[in-house]
């Protein structure tokens, strides 16, 4: 009987867990290489999930019911007319009917219907830039399943798909906390605003219902070692090994070797070079990479006061909601444009919810490296906007800025996407030209993380491809 | 002072007053930005002085870059295909480098001026190329185009000028690099096939070494040359030239102009023991496959030189089957022969060939089919390009 593969994965965030559940499911021995104390990487810092995806599921052996039940949104308004979104449902925080509701139902089903077309290129290898057979089957379902949209809604899609969020709530919804909900998720994690070519692409990406996100990164590791892989917690991997051109292991901060007949990284492009050294790679994969734009503008801020913060006309029964503060597409704009130039926007937008006297947020449009106290200070100027008061009745307040959550769990440029989801750095030119299949440089080694296809979030699919193409390269 | 590309045309190089001077045929040309002598006087008269005498040609315009460090060495290994490690101090070595698919970009010499000291010398301009390269590694890449003025000596005297001219090389094999002076580079290098050599200094110490060379190679019967002659040459000795007997790929707008190092007959300098290069797997891949085409010598019947002719081979029922083209072409005075490179679809290597040619006669073209056979690489190798020491004329 031949030996059983090895499998090295450098990272135990979502994507790293998911790899080593699919390649421990192929039949390799999987060890995942952890620099943190605790599995999870950047789960540790965001507050809301809409995966890990039915399909990276299944790989962990988990059910999709048996992450919890799904949570409503209320976007925030300054009128105090909140708004309470429950998937294709809205309506005034209040229970009274909102007057966009039917258009925000209409938008949403469309939405979704645009999403399943789009489901077969994220769950598999992108479209190859040259048509070869192997890539033939699956670009053949997506063009099957777009037509099968029929004739108005193809149209439709392909006429938004390039085309960016704030057109598409100007067209599609009244001005308002409906629309700027959809900005904002259209921008989320990114360095963009929703006026930004390719914003509708996240919009898309983002149809799952939402979760709570603690408890998920210890289940997922959980589901992952109970699917034969081992997880080193508190290993660094210092260097990735090769041997004749092909990836052998990995060396520890420790000095001990991993030995491995493959290695997936489920770092950044840009970091996975690094730890195999340039030479290893040719000089035009090299400038892609380092041409990677992986800035982050999300920071993480947690106020905490004597009592569960009050905002007025919010239920305490919705303060387990997701709370999103973007009240117009008008707001969301002005928002990122300061970022551009390196500077905070009077008032930010940011999503987050009280867990009894602590509010918790992720701020969008936070450039790289701002000063943490400024961040809580715009922080508490947007929400004045809807508390007045607030601010004076914070105790305690912390802010982790983008440069501060790539120096605790090491994603590129403190980016919750490890590259922007963008037009030029989405499906075959994920992360860059010539690596979206996973494969990087020398045979052996593979990506696996966020920045890899199909894109962030808490999906899971880069960690599945990424090990998909890893054990097809070894068949 | 800096010579930034201008949109005014080629600008002086540092030998431009004295080749300025020399020009009766006022006969200039643009090279890589340099205001460069097709010829200076009469084509053929300076080719001669490159075969029977000595010819002096303003090198300046190829791309010289340092490269300097602890890591010097593979910076270099990581950019060309064949075993940097394998020059040592003191010698020259003839390199290609690849993009990631294995097609040529650019071909050169590396003179390896110490164990951590490096000068590249090409056409293409590679400044950017080689600091990628050099990132992540302990070396610094720096362009010394500007800074460093070159000349080739080059014809059966040229030893003779150079010891006329108190320079102390006799000691120098085909390859070797020496500083005779402090500040005067001399390596016996050269692109005609012939013993010769090529001086690297200084600019602003140019013109004084030109002085220094035509006076003491009066005698000897020097004379300045321009690029028609040096191309004569090059084509009689059988080097191939990038944008001409192929392109290179950073410079082309067709993928399909991309050519491998197999292709061009130079898969002798691929190196797949050293480790990584730009393009080894891909090269490796490759390697494997029959090549598609091949670069190669042809000895053409006739006189009149191919250039530019399409080369056919019979096909069915006696009809002509384009096969390929020439890429550069002489009637060569010295072999007396007819020779050209060529590129041909890689399943006519060895096929009975001809060449189209075209003949201006009085205001009528003519149309000739001249059979081409396979020629040597190099129409012209003389042994004097390779006694050591060379001998006195």
């Amino acid at each position: 009987m031949a030996e059983r593969l090895k499998a090295a994965v450098i990272g135990a965030g979502v994507n790293g867990l998911v790899a080593a559940a699919a390649l421990a499911r192929g039949g390799c021995e999987v060890t995942v290489i952890e620099r943190g104390a605790a599995p999870g990487g950047m789960m540790a810092l965001g507050l809301f999930a809409r995966g890990p995806h039915p399909a990276a599921l299944e790989a962990l052996g988990l059910k999709p019911g048996a992450l919890g039940p799904a949570i409503p949104t209320v976007a925030l308004c300054p009128s105090g007319r909140h708004v309470l979104v429950e998937g294709a449902e809205a309506r005034f925080a209040d229970g009274s009917a909102h007057p966009g509701a039917e258009r925000w139902r209409v938008l949403s089903r469309r939405l979704d219907r645009f999403a399943a077309a789009l489901a077969p290129l994220l769950t598999g290898a992108p479209p190859p830039m040259r048509l070869r057979a192997e890539g033939l089957p699956g670009l053949l379902r997506f063009a099957l399943r777009l037509r099968l949209l029929g004739a108005r809604d193809m149209r439709e899609l392909l006429r938004i798909g390039l085309s960016n969020a704030a057109d598409l709530a100007a067209d599609a919804l009244p001005e308002g906390p409906l629309a700027g909900l959809l900005a904002f998720d259209s921008v989320l994690g990114s360095r963009a605003g929703p006026m930004a070519p390719g914003t509708v692409v996240p919009l898309l990406l983002r149809r799952a219902p939402l979760r709570r996100m603690e408890g998920l990164a210890a289940r997922l590791a959980a589901a992952s070692e109970g699917k034969g892989a081992r997880l080193r917690l508190g290993a660094g991997a210092a260097r990735i090994l090769f041997e004749d051109d092909r990836a052998h292991g990995v060396l520890l901060d420790d000095g001990e070797r991993v030995e491995a007949d493959l290695v997936l990284s489920s770092l950044g492009a840009a970091q996975t070079l690094a730890l195999a050294g340039p030479a290893l790679f040719d000089i035009e994969a090299q400038r892609r990479i380092g041409a990677i734009r992986a800035q982050g503008a999300a920071a993480r801020v947690d106020l905490d006061f004597a009592a569960p913060p009050r905002l007025p006309g919010l239920d305490p029964a919705h303060h387990g909601a997701r709370l999103v503060l973007a009240p117009s597409v008008q707001a969301v704009e002005p928002a990122y444009d300061p970022v551009k130039y390196g500077r905070l926007p009077a008032l930010p937008v940011m999503e987050g919810r009280i867990d009894g006297a602590r509010l918790s947020l992720t701020v969008q449009c936070v450039p790289h490296d701002a000063p943490r106290d400024r961040i809580v200070a715009a922080t508490l100027a947007a929400l004045e906007t809807v508390a007045p008061g607030l601010g004076g009745e914070v105790r305690h307040a912390g802010a982790l800025s983008p440069a501060d959550i790539e120096a605790m769990t090491g994603a590129p440029g403190g980016h919750w996407h490890h590259g922007e989801i963008a037009l030029d750095q989405f499906l075959t030119l994920r992360p860059a030209n010539g690596m979206a299949r996973h494969a990087m440089g020398p045979p052996g080694l593979f990506l696996c993380g966020a920045g890899a296809h199909p894109g962030g979030d808490v999906t899971g699919l880069p960690g599945l491809n990424g090990a998909r193409a890893a054990l097809e390269a070894m068949r | 002072m800096s010579r930034a590309p201008s949109l005014s045309g080629p600008l002086p190089g540092p030998f431009h007053p004295r080749l300025e001077a020399a020009s009766t045929a006022k006969d200039w040309a643009d090279w890589a930005g340099v205001l460069s002598p097709r010829k200076l006087d009469a084509t053929g008269r300076e080719y001669f002085a490159i075969r029977n005498q000595a010819a002096l040609i303003d090198i300046s315009p190829m791309r010289k870059y340092r490269i300097e460090g602890p890591e010097a060495e593979r910076v270099l290994n990581r950019v060309v295909t064949r075993d940097v490690a394998k020059i040592a101090p003191g010698r020259v070595g003839y390199a290609l480098w690849c993009d990631e698919d294995g097609m040529a970009i650019d071909d050169g010499t590396i003179f390896r001026l110490g164990p951590e000291r490096f000068r590249l010398c090409c056409q293409e301009r590679m400044l950017t190329w080689l600091i990628d390269a050099a990132e992540g590694l302990d070396a610094a890449v720096s362009d010394e185009t500007e800074a460093l003025a070159a000349l080739a000596l080059q014809g059966p005297t040229s030893f003779s000028v150079l010891e006329a001219a108190g320079l102390q090389v006799s000691s120098l094999r085909p390859f070797d690099l020496a500083e005779p002076e402090p500040g005067l580079l001399v390596s016996r290098t050269g692109f005609t096939g012939d013993l010769g050599y090529e001086l690297w200094i200084a600019t602003e110490h140019a013109l004084a070494l030109w002085d220094r060379l035509i006076e003491a190679g009066r005698v000897f019967g020097i004379l300045p040359a321009g690029m028609e002659a040096l191309d004569m040459a090059r084509i009689e000795a059988g080097f191939p030239m990038t944008g001409f007997d192929f392109q290179s790929i950073h410079a082309a707008e067709r993928p399909s102009r991309g050519r491998t190092p197999f292709e061009l007959g130079l898969g002798r300098h691929v190196d797949f023991a050293k480790g990584h290069f730009n393009g080894r797997r891909a090269l490796l891949a490759l390697k494997e496959e029959p090549p598609k085409r091949r670069l190669v010598t042809l000895d053409i019947d006739g006189s009149r030189a191919a250039s530019g002719a399409l080369l056919y081979r019979r096909g069915m029922f006696g009809r002509w089957r384009e096969v390929g083209h020439v890429t550069s072409a002489l009637w060569s005075p010295t072999a007396k022969r007819n020779v050209a490179f060529a590129e041909i679809e890689g399943e006519a290597e060895g096929a009975d060939l001809f060449a189209e040619i075209y003949l201006f006669k009085e205001g009528k073209w003519e149309r000739r089919m001249a059979r081409a056979r396979p020629g040597p690489r190099a129409a012209f190798r003389p042994d004097r390009a390779r006694a050591t020491p060379p001998a006195r004329r």
